[in-house]
């Protein structure tokens, strides 16, 4: 695995390299690559504006997409309305959840100097799920409670993680890993118990979004979560440098002139953030922040200040690419789309383990 | 030296403790065992005359009293069912969803249709169990079967099946000539609506049942045969499953004339809005959105015959001389 070279990367292993480069040229590669994913996103974004339970003209649909107008691209109001109302907010929707799980991911992994640190496995999407279902059912509907009550719950389940698996001698890997585990299933128990408390026309539908399912969603959620995606991947970026002394060790990077713990609580409240308004519109949904951030390290090397943002759009696309599969394989009738990224992601992850 | 002595007597008090737990729960044991050898009440020469076997809706095998006594019902349309037959005394267990008629809500309640407590039903001692398939059928059902208590599922997949599950638990609890004459009274009803409806332009109707996220009637649903009776012709009619979870764009595609929504009775508010996807369909813009009683809809049982007839006169007001 690249990632565990960073640990020996004192030692003036190759992956020290990354990080004596200048702060210009990792801006430029920075640019670099991210430009040449997010090219790969809007087109991706866009063939999947293209794909549904229903088929469209697609050259109707591009005249449409391109600016074109309705009555000349030839499509009816209805198809319209598929490809504006419906498939461009889930499509967006889809974006911003996966940018936000995966950045996410990338900044619990740097931080915790874990690889297998990801909101799912460490029980933060539970957390921010148990926040979402206890507005839900005692606060009313109203999407600010839901999407505050979501960031408070990750908010609370990292910090409960983080103290369990800091001891005396530092945070080691299995001992993050246990602490996740007990915390998953404690809010796993939480979540069976407030559904007991629900009636039973709500539990079909709880059943379906716990899974991830990004149908149910709407378009202040879809605002929140958009604007949720860019600011918490902008401040996990911005503390990119100092993510990548603290992956030195955080002694030493405290050394190196690391603010470590205002570092460390600017990481929390971002990816808090960031998973909180992912799982208040969509759930959990799983293996995102976990695969992404890999692939991303693997392909693009361990500089935070690279990783952060590429994990961020390739995220997004692995999203995407998720739900228009969700939408489209059984149509139609629908699957919850954390079905298919685990589907995909647990066999990727094993392969990627191996491979390591 | 003290900190030794407070540690052992802690110890020894555990111990006493963990020895008077043991002793309590084997007197319980011994306590319980020959009540519940006797509990199966009747003996057994009398048991085998009386009992009958007879097939669920399963496919099931199920022996059964010929006159069951002590009866639990997991599913407000099979309470609705008992009372309708006349056996409504015989019920000695029902669900929180049983609501209806209004001496339901005196009975014994056993958890809800989807977690019923078993610890209840057999404290019950319940001859006989009536359970629909919208219950999780496979975490109970061998319990009780275990026990060797009667589990009969119903799982009726149009109006038919509905009457015929209206007959066959009347039969079941030795109502036949009762549940055949309320059987065949709904059967009536449910003729004249078709008489009536029989010459119009059937309606397309888009079924919701609920609306985040989106949920419909399909192919298996009694609810499909409804909506063909009542003169509409359900847009989802040949999606595969009954409770199918269904497409934004597929519904927002399938125009419906009419939506047809089952809301109110013990649902409350829920579902009482359309699914965004159909704000523009011609039925929003007509305003062509019929609301029934969820309680009507929900239950497969008599009072489908009301949602029916509602169903129907909504979308047809002019074949009723309205």
């Amino acid at each position: 695995m690249r990632f565990v070279t960073i640990e020996t990367a004192k030692a003036g292993s190759p992956a020290t390299a990354d990080f004596a480069r200048g702060a210009h040229t990792t801006l430029r590669r920075t640019l670099a690559i991210c430009s040449l994913l997010a090219l790969a996103l809007l087109t991706v974004g866009l063939v999947s504006m293209l794909m549904g339970s229903q088929r469209l003209p697609i050259t109707g649909s591009l005249c449409l997409i391109f600016g074109g107008d309705g009555g000349r691209c030839g499509l009816t109001p209805e198809q319209q309305a598929i490809l504006f109302d419906l498939r461009l907010p889930r499509v967006l929707l889809a974006a911003s959840v996966g940018a936000s799980l995966a950045a996410a991911g990338a900044g619990y992994q740097a931080l915790l100097r874990n690889p297998l640190a990801e909101p799912y496995l460490l029980g933060i999407s539970n957390g921010a799920a148990v926040g979402t279902m206890i507005a839900l059912v005692f606060l009313g509907t109203q999407t600010w409670t839901r999407s505050l009550m979501a960031f408070a719950g990750a908010l609370a389940a990292t910090f409960v993680v983080y103290r369990l698996a800091r001891g005396r001698t530092g945070t080691s890997p299995e001992k993050l890993i246990l602490a996740g585990v007990i915390v998953t299933t404690f809010l796993s128990s939480a979540i069976v118990f407030i559904t007991t408390m629900m009636d039973a026309t709500r539990i079909r539908s709880f059943n379906f979004w716990l899974l991830g399912d990004l149908s149910g969603s709407t378009s202040s959620l879809l605002t929140i979560g958009l604007i949720a995606a860019l600011l918490g991947t902008v401040l996990l970026a911005a503390h990119g440098r100092a993510l990548n002394l603290m992956m030195l060790g955080e002694r030493d990077a405290f050394d190196l002139g690391v603010e470590v713990e205002r570092v460390r609580l600017i990481v929390f409240l971002a990816a808090s953030l960031l998973v909180g308004a992912s799982v208040a519109s969509s759930g959990s949904v799983g293996y995102v922040g976990l695969v992404v951030p890999h692939l991303v390290r693997l392909s693009v090397g361990s500089d935070n200040r690279t990783t952060i943002p590429a994990a961020a759009l390739a995220g997004a696309l692995f999203v995407i690419v998720a739900d228009t599969a969700a939408r489209t394989i059984i149509a139609p009738r629908e699957l919850p789309v954390g079905a298919i990224t685990a589907l995909i992601g647990a066999p990727l992850f094993v392969y990627l383990l191996r491979r390591g | 030296m003290r900190d030794g002595i407070f540690h052992l007597s802690n110890y020894r008090l555990r111990q006493f403790k963990f020895l008077s737990l043991l002793l309590l729960t084997s007197a319980l044991l011994f306590a319980c065992a020959p009540r519940s050898e006797s509990g199966k009440g009747t003996p057994p020469g009398n048991l085998a005359a009386e009992m009958r076997e007879v097939t669920d809706d399963a496919g099931k095998r199920v022996r059964v009293h010929a006159r069951p006594e002590r009866i639990v019902s997991l599913a407000p349309n099979l309470t609705e069912i008992v009372y309708a037959v006349g056996a409504g005394p015989r019920l000695v267990g029902n669900t929180t969803y049983c609501d209806y008629p209004r001496e339901a809500n005196q009975v014994t309640k056993v958890g809800d249709t989807l977690h019923p407590s078993v610890e209840r039903i057999l404290a019950l001692r319940p001859q006989l169990i009536l359970v629909s398939t919208a219950s999780q059928l496979e975490t109970f059902a061998r319990q009780l079967d275990e026990q060797q208590i009667a589990v009969y599922v119903t799982d009726p997949r149009d109006l038919d099946g509905v009457l015929r599950s209206i007959v066959s638990v009347g039969d079941l609890l030795g109502q036949r000539a009762e549940a055949e004459r309320v059987a065949g009274q709904l059967r009536e009803r449910a003729a004249r609506v078709e008489e009536a409806t029989r010459s119009r332009q059937p309606v397309s109707v888009f079924y919701q049942l609920s609306a985040e996220p989106l949920y419909t009637a399909g192919h298996d649903s009694y609810i499909t045969d409804l909506v063909r009776r009542a003169g509409g012709r359900s847009v989802t009619a040949d999606v595969p499953g009954a409770w199918p979870r269904y497409s934004d764009e597929a519904a927002l595609s399938s125009r419906p004339e009419a939506i047809v929504m089952a809301t109110g009775g013990s649902m409350g508010e829920a579902n009482a809005d359309i699914a965004a996807a159909l704000k523009n369909s011609p039925a929003a813009r007509s305003g062509r959105i019929i609301k029934i009683n969820g309680d009507y809809l929900s239950r497969p049982g008599p009072r489908l015959v009301d949602g029916l007839e509602q169903m129907a006169r909504s979308l047809h007001p002019e074949a009723f001389g309205q």
